[in-house]
C-alpha cells in the first residue's frame, strides 16, 4: 500500500473512533427519531434504519437487520455437499449463480479435484451473466430512488433477456443450482452461443441508454455528486469490497488479482475504478462494469474450449478433512466461504463471508451529518441485498 | 486450477509472515499451518489477540479486514439429523479435534485479514477456555469488526471485552440459546425426519442390477402398451 | 348499504358489485426475499404487465389496499410487522402467499428463525407454489383470486353486526 496522506490517516482514525461511539450516542435522547422500514421502498427488502435527527440532519443512524436472517450457517451443517448449493443460491438472490461458485470451488479444493476447462469457462460465462442481471437491476433501482421511474422499467425489460439466457442454459430463471462438484450439470444447449451474443449487444445498448437517461441527467448528478463520500482507508477498515471499494479509488478486483481457477484471465478486460468515492462514483463504476462483463462474455464465448463438462467424481461425495477458504468477486463484492470439513457427507462448519454485510457496516459512519434525502441516495448507491446481509 | 499448477512445497512468502509474527509476538504464537500457494493459519494466545491484529495491520500491512467468526469444535450430537425422530440419537463422540493450526479448546475465534498489495491473507485463530468465553475486542484495530463481533456474540455466546454495544443483531430479543453452537438442536429436524434422506442412499447399482431393472421396465411398458 | 348487512342482497346486484371489485384490486406488495424480485417483475415490469388484469400495484399504504401479496421468506422477527399491516387493511381483504417460503418455510423448513408458513398468522386465499414462482404463476394466482371474488356471496361474507356510526 502506498504511503498515506495525512488526510487519509485522519479519516482512518475518525472512522474507528466514530464507530465505537455511534451506538452509544444513540441511546441519548437528544433529537428526533425517525424510523425507516422494515418495509420501506428505499431499503431493498426488509432493512430497518433508525435515524436520530436534528432538524433535517442526521445525528446518528442505526441499521437494524435480522428481518431476513434464515440461519444459513446452521442449516448448511445439516446438509450434504450437493444439497448446500441449492441453499446458497438464495443468499444473494439477484446473482444466484455467483453464490454457488465459491462454495463449489472450496469443496473442490478440499477434494483436490478440478473441473475440466470447458466447465470452468461456462462457469465464468454464467457468473458474468448473473453479474449483469444483478447490476442492471441496480442501475434501474438507483435511478428509482432518486426519483426517475422509467429507468427501472428499462432495467426490468433488459434484464429479462439475460434471465432468458440463464434459463435456457440452466433451467432456472433465478436459482439455477447448476454447479456440481467437479463440473456442471449439463452442457450448453444448441444455439445458445449466438443468442447470448445477441443479448450482449442488447445489454450494451442498455448501458448507452442508461448513460444518457440517468447519468447525464442533471438532477441525478446533483443528487449524487459529493454525497456519501467514503475515503479509501475507511473502506478498507470496514472491509468493503466490490464496486464500493473500487469507487473509492482502490484498484482491487479478485477476478484479476486472485484468480481461483475460472477463466477471467484468459481474456482482455479492465478493472474500473473511480477516485471520488461518492454515490455517483459507485453508480458509474457499476454501470461500466456491466460493459466489461459483456466484453468478457463475448470473448469467452468465442474461445469456448471443447471437452467434457464433468470431472470424475465419486457418486457419493465425501470431502476429506481440512479447511479451505475461497473467495470470488461477486456482483455485490467479495464473497467467501470458509469450509471446515471433518470428512463427512456434509460440511462441519461453513462461515459465509458476504459482501453486503461488510459493505453496509459503513452506514453509521457515512450517514453522520447528511440530510435525510441523501440517506436514501447513499443506501441505494451502496447497493446491498438483504439476503446477503442477514444470511 | 491455479496459475502455477505445482505449488511450491515451501511457501516462502507465507513462511515470512509467520516468522515476522513470531518475532513480534514471541511466545504468543502457539501454532501455525501453511497450505503452500493458498493460505496460512496462525494461532495466537488469547492475551495477544489484539496485539496480533495490530501487528498484522501496521507492521505487515494487512489493512483489509475480511471477517471475524468462531468455530465450535464439539462434534455435533445430532449428526446430519437424518434419523427418524423415534430412533435414539446416534452415539456421538465428544472428542474435540481441531483443524489447521491446532487448538486445545472447544471454541476458537477465527479472523481473516488481507493485504491488497501482497495479495495474500492470513487466518488468525485463538483458543477460548470453556469457563471464560471472552476475548478483547478488535474494534480499535478494524472498525468493520463491530457487527462481526455482535454476530459472534449472538451465535456463540462469546463476549468481546471493550465492545460497547453487544446487542442481538439478527434474532428477536426473546430468542434463547446460541444457534451456532453444536449442541443447539434444530427442532424441526427432531420432530420430522429429513425428507431428502433418499439423496444419500446408494444409487441403483450399475452392471447386472441395472440391466435387470431395465428389462423389468420394458416388461412393464409392454404390459401396459 | 344496509342491504349487505341484512343479508338480502339481490343476485344481480351481488354480481355487479363482485365484478367491479375483482377488476379494481389494489395490491400491496409485501416483498421479502427472492420472490419479491419475481413479484416486481410480474407487477412492475413491462413484459408481464399486471394492470391489464385490473390490478393496480401502487397503493401508498396498506390502508388503501384490497389485496396483499406476501412474497418471500417470513422470519419470526418479521411476523409482528406483517400482522400489524394486515390489521390495518380495510375489509374485504385478500392475501396471496407467493413462494414456498411464505407457504410453508420452503428451503428453510428446518431453520430456527423462519416462520413455517404465513398462514399461521393471517388467513391466506391463494397459495402460489414455486421457488420462486414464475411471474406467470403469480398472474395465474391473481386470476384465480378474481374468479373467487366473482363467485363470492357478499351477503354471507359480511353478515354480522351492523355497522354503527357514532
Ligand atoms: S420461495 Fe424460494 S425464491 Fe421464494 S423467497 Fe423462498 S427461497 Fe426465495
Amino acid at each position: 500500500m502506498t504511503a498515506l496522506t495525512e488526510r487519509q490517516q485522519l479519516a482512518y482514525a475518525n472512522a474507528q473512533a466514530a464507530d465505537g461511539r455511534v451506538n452509544l450516542e444513540f441511546e441519548t435522547d437528544e433529537g428526533m427519531t425517525l424510523n425507516m422500514g422494515p418495509q420501506h421502498p428505499a431499503t431493498h427488502g426488509t432493512l430497518r434504519i433508525v435515524l436520530k435527527l436534528d432538524g433535517e440532519q442526521v445525528i446518528s443512524c442505526e441499521p437494524i437487520m435480522g428481518y431476513m436472517h434464515r440461519g444459513y450457517e446452521k442449516l448448511v451443517e445439516v446438509r450434504t455437499y450437493p444439497q448446500v448449493t441449492t441453499l446458497v443460491n438464495r443468499i444473494d438472490w439477484l446473482g444466484s449463480f455467483a453464490n454457488e461458485v465459491p462454495f463449489i470451488l472450496a469443496a473442490e479444493k478440499l477434494m483436490d479435484i478440478e473441473a475440466p476447462p470447458r466447465a470452468q469457462w461456462i462457469r465464468t460465462i454464467l457468473f458474468e451473466l448473473s453479474r449483469i442481471s444483478n447490476i442492471s437491476l441496480f442501475v434501474g433501482d438507483m435511478a428509482l430512488h432518486i426519483g426517475a421511474i422509467s429507468a427501472a422499467f428499462y432495467a426490468f425489460r433488459d434484464r429479462e433477456y439475460v434471465l432468458n439466457q440463464i434459463e435456457a442454459a440452466t433451467g432456472g430463471r433465478f436459482h439455477p443450482n447448476f454447479d456440481r462438484i467437479g463440473g456442471l450439470k449439463d452442457d450448453l444447449p444448441k444455439g445458445w452461443i449466438a443468442d447470448t451474443k445477441a443479448t450482449m449487444n442488447k445489454i450494451r445498448d442498455f448501458c448507452d441508454e442508461m448513460e444518457t437517461l440517468v447519468e447525464g441527467n442533471e438532477i441525478f448528478q446533483t443528487r449524487t455528486r459529493g454525497i456519501g463520500v467514503i475515503p479509501a482507508d475507511v473502506a478498507l477498515a470496514y472491509g468493503m469490497s466490490g464496486a464500493n471499494l473500487r469507487a473509492s479509488g482502490v484498484d482491487w478486483d479478485l477476478r484479476r488479482d486472485e484468480p481461483v481457477g475460472l477463466a477471467w484471465n484468459e481474456c482482455d478486460w479492465n478493472v474500473i475504478t473511480h477516485p471520488d468515492g461518492d454515490s455517483f462514483a459507485r453508480f458509474w463504476v457499476r454501470l461500466q462494469e456491466i460493459r466489461e462483463s459483456t466484453r468478457i462474455v463475448d470473448q469467452l464465448l468465442d474461445g469456448l474450449p471443447a471437452g467434457p463438462i464433468m470431472a470424475k467424481v465419486p457418486r457419493i461425495i465425501k470431502v476429506p478433512e481440512g479447511e479451505a477458504w475461497v473467495a470470488t468477486e461477486n456482483p455485490l463484492g467479495e464473497m467467501g466461504y470458509y469450509v471446515v470439513s471433518k470428512g463427512g457427507l456434509g460440511p462441519f462448519r461453513v462461515k459465509i463471508r458476504t459482501a453486503s454485510f461488510n459493505n453496509i457496516a459503513v452506514i453509521p459512519w457515512v450517514t453522520r451529518g447528511v440530510y435525510v434525502p441523501d440517506v436514501v441516495t447513499i443506501l441505494a448507491s451502496l447497493y446491498f441485498i438483504l439476503g446477503d446481509i442477514d444470511r | 486450477m491455479e496459475e502455477t499448477p505445482e505449488a511450491p512445497a515451501v511457501d516462502e512468502a507465507r513462511q515470512a509472515i509467520i516468522d515476522k509474527l513470531t518475532t513480534e509476538l514471541g511466545d504468543a504464537v502457539v501454532g501455525s499451518h501453511i497450505q503452500p500457494g493458498h493460505d496460512v493459519w496462525v494461532r495466537v494466545t488469547r492475551e495477544a489477540w489484539r496485539t496480533a491484529g495490530l501487528v498484522a495491520r501496521d507492521q505487515l500491512g494487512y489493512r483489509y479486514f475480511e471477517y471475524l467468526s468462531a468455530i465450535d469444535w464439539l462434534p455435533s450430537p445430532f449428526g446430519l439429523s437424518e434419523n427418524s425422530p423415534t430412533d435414539a440419537l446416534p452415539e456421538a463422540s465428544t472428542e474435540i479435534v481441531t483443524g489447521h493450526g491446532g487448538g486445545d479448546t472447544r471454541f476458537q475465534v477465527i479472523a481473516r485479514v488481507h493485504s491488497l498489495s501482497q495479495k495474500m491473507g492470513i487466518h488468525l485463530k485463538v483458543d477460548l477456555p470453556d469457563d471464560d468465553l471472552s476475548i478483547t475486542s478488535w474494534l480499535p484495530v478494524f472498525a468493520g469488526v463491530n457487527w462481526h463481533e455482535r454476530e459472534v456474540h449472538e451465535m456463540f455466546g462469546i463476549t468481546f471485552a471493550g465492545h460497547p454495544y453487544l446487542r442481538n443483531l439478527y434474532l428477536p430479543g426473546e430468542f434463547e440459546g446460541h444457534p451456532l453452537r453444536k449442541d443447539f438442536p434444530l427442532l424441526a429436524r427432531l420432530v420430522k425426519p429429513w425428507p431428502g434422506i433418499v439423496d444419500v442412499e446408494p444409487m441403483p447399482a450399475s452392471g447386472d442390477d441395472a440391466e435387470a431393472e431395465a428389462a423389468e421396465a420394458t416388461e412393464t411398458e409392454e404390459a401396459a402398451g | 348499504m344496509g342491504l349487505v348487512e341484512s343479508g338480502k342482497l339481490p343476485k344481480p346486484l351481488t354480481s355487479l358489485l363482485n365484478t367491479s371489485r375483482k377488476y379494481s384490486l389494489w395490491i400491496f406488495q409485501w416483498g421479502l426475499a427472492c420472490c419479491a424480485i419475481e413479484m416486481g417483475a410480474a407487477l412492475g415490469a413491462p413484459r408481464y404487465d399486471v394492470m391489464r388484469l385490473g390490478v393496480i400495484p401502487l397503493p401508498a399504504s396498506p390502508r388503501q389496499a384490497d389485496l396483499v401479496c406476501i412474497s418471500g421468506t417470513v422470519t419470526d422477527k418479521m411476523v409482528p410487522a406483517i400482522r400489524r399491516l394486515y390489521d390495518q387493511m380495510p375489509d374485504p381483504k385478500y392475501v396471496i402467499s407467493m413462494g414456498s417460503c411464505a407457504n410453508c418455510g420452503g428451503p428453510y423448513w428446518d431453520s430456527y428463525s423462519v416462520t413455517k408458513g404465513i398462514d399461521q398468522v393471517i388467513p391466506v386465499d391463494v397459495y402460489v407454489p414455486g421457488c420462486p414462482p414464475r411471474p406467470e404463476a403469480l398472474l395465474e394466482g391473481i386470476v384465480l383470486l378474481q374468479e373467487r371474488i366473482g363467485k363470492e356471496d357478499m351477503a354471507a361474507r359480511w353478515k354480522g353486526d351492523p355497522i354503527v356510526v357514532s
